[in-house]
């Protein structure tokens, strides 16, 4: 039995990842998941294996669901007002299906 | 004539040295394109493994130095990174073209230190059998923090007159902190830590020390490869950078030389001590000072001080500088 659910994905540099991480949970976001990311974007190509001697410098992929809506559109919001005038990132939302609703 | 002659042919024995070969050799595998790479992890294995060595071997020998000696080259270290942050403040930041954070930020990490430039120079000492005072790596953090920290004040000062004088409070505590738990000096304060006041001449000499020297030919042939990277970057940044870049690292380390010189004279700083102080200042931050910097000034463009730092900054210091200084030290001191 699913019931449906939001999940914000943001895209951003490993350098913010404490602070983004943090924002999430003052938010009252039960969980989220961090994953290696890379690609190309308007700040140009990273790799997502290694040669980067700068680690930090790496992006990584966040992804937070929540079961309101309305939490997933401020927890977006923050993030793109307080990071994204100056680092790089993207951030979208999807509509998922989850099991055991009561863990978001 | 004659002393001319000597200095170039000293100079360009000093070309031969296999730390620079590797550096050239990184740089040419990445224009070629080639497929090699080298993992994350060992990279930053080597750079533990150099720092580690250092730290030892600068701790087990500062047990028996006289560390009233260390007074005068520690406050020329300090005043030489300020210097060259300040130096490149009204220079380079009021270029054309170049924005005055970016600028300052390009200083900032001019100021810092290279833990693989500052290897490499010792390998290519020990090489020479010049000796040096145990603690002059520990001059290290000495030049590189004061750099990153008056960078990141200047920066945060301009940018608070641009929004009509709201000065956002710059920490220099969490400045100084991030700089002390960057991988570099972590590894090197607990090297010294280690030595000092333990016993590890069994690990030193049957690990640490046989280990070094390989070690740091894969961490230059690391490096090469990133500066060949990175020069796309400085290619979209103003031309300034790469001006500065070349001649920065070189203006930086003879100033060094000079008054390391004055040193020797004044407190007997010894000769190698002078070249070891000539090749801190000439080198720039390549690790640990980017994520400093580009968290404490978000607002400068990270392509700018990386692009001019790791691409052009780094190969000049340790295949230019180093040998003109172990040359020019060769020539003021005749060893």
């Amino acid at each position: 039995m699913t019931s449906s659910a939001t999940k914000i994905v943001i895209i951003t540099e490993k350098l913010i990842l404490g602070q983004v991480t943090g924002l999430i949970e003052a938010a009252g976001a039960s969980g989220y998941t961090v994953v290696a990311a890379g690609g190309k974007g308007s700040r140009g190509v990273r790799s997502s294996g290694p040669a980067a001697v700068i680690d930090e410098f790496s992006n990584v992929k966040i992804e937070v669901i929540t079961a309101d809506r309305s939490k997933a559109t401020r927890i977006a919001d923050q993030v793109a007002e307080r990071f994204f005038g100056n680092y790089s990132g993207i951030i979208y939302l999807e509509g998922v299906e989850v099991l055991r609703p009561q863990k978001f | 004539m004659d002393f001319l002659a000597d200095f170039m042919s000293r100079l360009i024995a000093q070309f031969q040295s296999p730390s620079l070969a590797f550096l050239l050799g990184g740089m040419v595998l990445a224009a070629s394109g080639s497929k090699l790479q080298i993992p994350d992890a060992i990279y930053k294995f080597c750079v533990f493994m150099l720092l580690m060595r250092i730290g030892l071997e600068g701790g087990m020998e500062i047990r028996e130095a006289n560390l009233g000696d260390m007074l005068l080259p520690g406050f020329l270290a300090v005043v030489i990174g300020c210097g060259i942050v300040f130096a490149g403040r009204f220079t380079l930041a009021l270029l054309p073209g170049v924005r005055f954070e970016d600028g300052v930020a390009t200083a900032g990490l001019f100021g810092a230190v290279s833990a693989s430039t500052l290897a490499a120079a010792l390998v290519m000492l020990e090489e020479q059998a010049v000796s040096y005072e145990a603690w002059v790596p520990a001059l290290y953090p000495l030049m590189d923090i004061p750099a990153l920290v008056l960078a990141i004040i200047l920066a945060n000062i301009y940018l608070a007159k641009q929004k009509d004088g709201k000065r956002s409070r710059v920490s220099i505590g969490a400045i100084v902190s991030d700089s002390l738990r960057g991988s570099a000096l972590s590894a090197l304060l607990l090297g010294l830590a280690l030595g000092l006041f333990s016993r590890p001449e069994i690990v030193y000499e049957g690990f640490y020390d046989p280990l070094f020297r390989g070690l740091l030919s894969i961490l230059l042939l690391t490096m090469g490869m990133e500066a060949w990277t990175r020069l796309s970057e400085l290619r979209r940044v103003a031309h300034w950078y790469a001006f500065y870049a070349t001649t920065a690292p070189l203006v930086h380390g003879l100033i060094a030389f000079g008054l390391g010189y004055l040193a020797h004279l004044l407190t007997g700083f010894s000769p190698g001590g002078v070249i070891l102080l000539a090749v801190i200042a000439s080198s720039n931050s390549d690790i640990s000072g980017p994520p400093t910097l580009r968290a404490a000034i978000p607002s400068a463009n990270p392509s700018a001080y990386i692009g001019a730092s790791t691409s052009v900054g780094t190969p000049v210091a340790i295949a230019v500088g180093i040998p003109l200084y172990i040359a020019l030290g060769e020539a003021v001191f005749g060893f």
